[in-house]
């Protein structure tokens, strides 16, 4: 099979011989040819498997995050060939590492600046929820900030951790429907405010308290490990 | 020098003021066989306004100053040929948390005389204002700026005495102080809310202010406690007057 034959009209593959039989025309043939699919499944196939990153590390999760995209780990596997380092031409956001409330608005403002449709990954304890930086100057959970799709957990969770919150999100992206969600519907009052209403920040950033505070709320009266009785020895 | 000396040095770490444990001599908390020579021509040159002297951690020479002289002394520290102390390695201050002073540290080295020394001035808490050095050394810019972020402690003389860590709108106090709290004095919600009211495009270099100020611009009311804050036209009702 040459390079003339691909220009050859599709009907001339029905005569040559052995084609039919396996059922495929223009596959092997490369004649022209066309195959049906659902809008949605060809958009979401080619969405999910085109996402390009805007990194957006700012602490030790970012070095975790930079594994993953190396060599050994590989994100372009997964169709991630280049961190997008500018937000216009980025679809998904990782945040990676701990958000001073100075860096809120800048958080913020990458996130607007970045086109419909966009994802959001959440990476880490204290993106999550602060983690242990619960004190004055650390945003108690980016989702305050800008809606978030995944949250991966650890601190900082390794390669494999984040890799598995983007294949959740490529998963996301597999069940959405482009052509019934309009993803530029974006209420533009929505621009440089929080994620979400003042109540529900003070809800979910209330103190969760360290292991001491949350033993001595059960009942506990030492404030070590918690030992549970099947590990005490005789 | 001994282990014993160490240990009784270790014990004057921190406290912040002369205990038994520290090496203080008695007598105007003077020590009498003090072998650091900035320490006795310190003493002989401004008598009353220099406190007291004290040694930690074996070697640690503090001498407290009269905070009404500290620009008078380190600026002698710093220009007499016999003690040049030409690296001002850092400038911090204390609250130990008794409610009535601030302590501002400076600890200088004389790189021709490979010596140290520390300097400390108390400050009461009601009255937080000191003479910069800015002019003696440059590398009190931004710790000055950080002390006063995070201590409240104004330097009188410094040409950009605004916020340095906290955002410009900051009107929660300043966080390194003992009454404050860890969470800070505000909501989360609030917070939120005041942290995304301010604009990226908000952090002024002096420059800027220099050239507003000759131009007649207005500028945010950015440098008071507990002022208006940056006023942002996306979210009517947050900062501004």
């Amino acid at each position: 099979m040459g390079l003339n034959e691909s220009t050859a009209p599709a009907e001339r593959t029905d005569n040559l011989p052995g084609r039919r039989e396996r059922g495929v025309s223009g596959a092997l043939t490369a004649a022209p040819s066309f195959l049906t699919t659902r809008m949605d499944t060809v958009v979401n196939w080619a969405r999910k498997n085109s996402l390009w990153p805007m990194p957006f590390g700012t602490a030790c999760c970012a070095i975790e995050m930079m594994a993953s995209a190396a060599t050994k780990y590989d994100l372009a596997r997964f169709g991630m060939e280049r961190m997008s380092f500018s937000p216009r031409q980025a679809d998904l956001l990782i945040c990676a590492g701990r958000v001073t409330y100075k860096m809120a608005p800048v958080l913020r403002k990458i996130w607007d600046q970045m086109p419909q449709p966009k994802w959001s990954i959440s990476m880490g304890a204290c993106a999550s929820s602060g983690g242990v930086f619960d004190a004055y100057s650390m945003v108690q959970g980016i989702d305050t900030i800008i809606p978030v799709d995944v949250y991966v957990p650890g601190c900082p969770p390794r390669p494999e951790g984040l890799i598995y919150g983007i294949l959740m999100i490529q998963d996301k992206i597999k069940e959405s429907s482009p052509t019934q969600d309009w993803y530029g519907e974006e209420d533009p009052l929505a621009v440089g405010r929080p994620a979400l209403p003042e109540d529900h920040i003070q809800d979910i950033t209330l103190p969760f308290g360290n292991s001491t505070t949350q033993n001595r709320g059960s009942g506990l009266m030492s404030t070590g490990a918690v030992v549970r009785p099947d590990d005490r020895r005789p | 020098m001994t282990s014993d000396r160490f240990e009784e040095g270790l014990e004057g770490l921190d406290q912040g003021a002369p205990r038994s444990g520290a090496r203080a001599a008695p007598g105007g908390g003077w020590d009498a066989h003090s072998d650091h020579p900035s320490v006795t021509a310190l003493r002989g040159k401004f008598g009353e306004a220099a406190l007291r002297h004290e040694i930690v951690a074996g070697d640690e020479h503090i001498v407290y100053v009269d905070p009404e002289h500290v620009f008078d002394i380190l600026s002698w520290l710093k220009d007499d040929p016999e003690q040049s102390y030409d690296f001002l390695q850092d400038l911090t201050a204390i609250d130990y948390g008794d409610g009535q002073r601030i302590q501002v540290v400076y600890q200088l080295y004389s790189i021709p005389h490979n010596r140290q020394l520390r300097i400390k001035a108390d400050l009461p808490i009601a009255d937080l204002e000191l003479d910069s050095v800015y002019h003696l050394w440059r590398a009190s810019d931004w710790l000055e700026r950080e002390v006063y972020d995070m201590f409240g402690v104004v330097f009188r003389g410094h040409p950009d005495m605004r916020r340095i860590l906290m955002p410009y709108n900051y009107a929660e106090g300043h966080p390194l102080r003992k009454d404050f709290p860890l969470r800070g004095r505000f909501t989360r919600a609030e917070q939120t809310r005041r942290a995304l009211s301010m604009k990226t495009e908000d952090h002024y270099s002096p420059q800027e202010l220099e050239w507003a100020k000759r131009l007649g611009q207005p500028l945010p009311n950015v440098m008071e406690e507990g002022g208006p804050g940056v006023p942002n036209p996306a979210m009517p009702g947050v900062g501004g007057a």
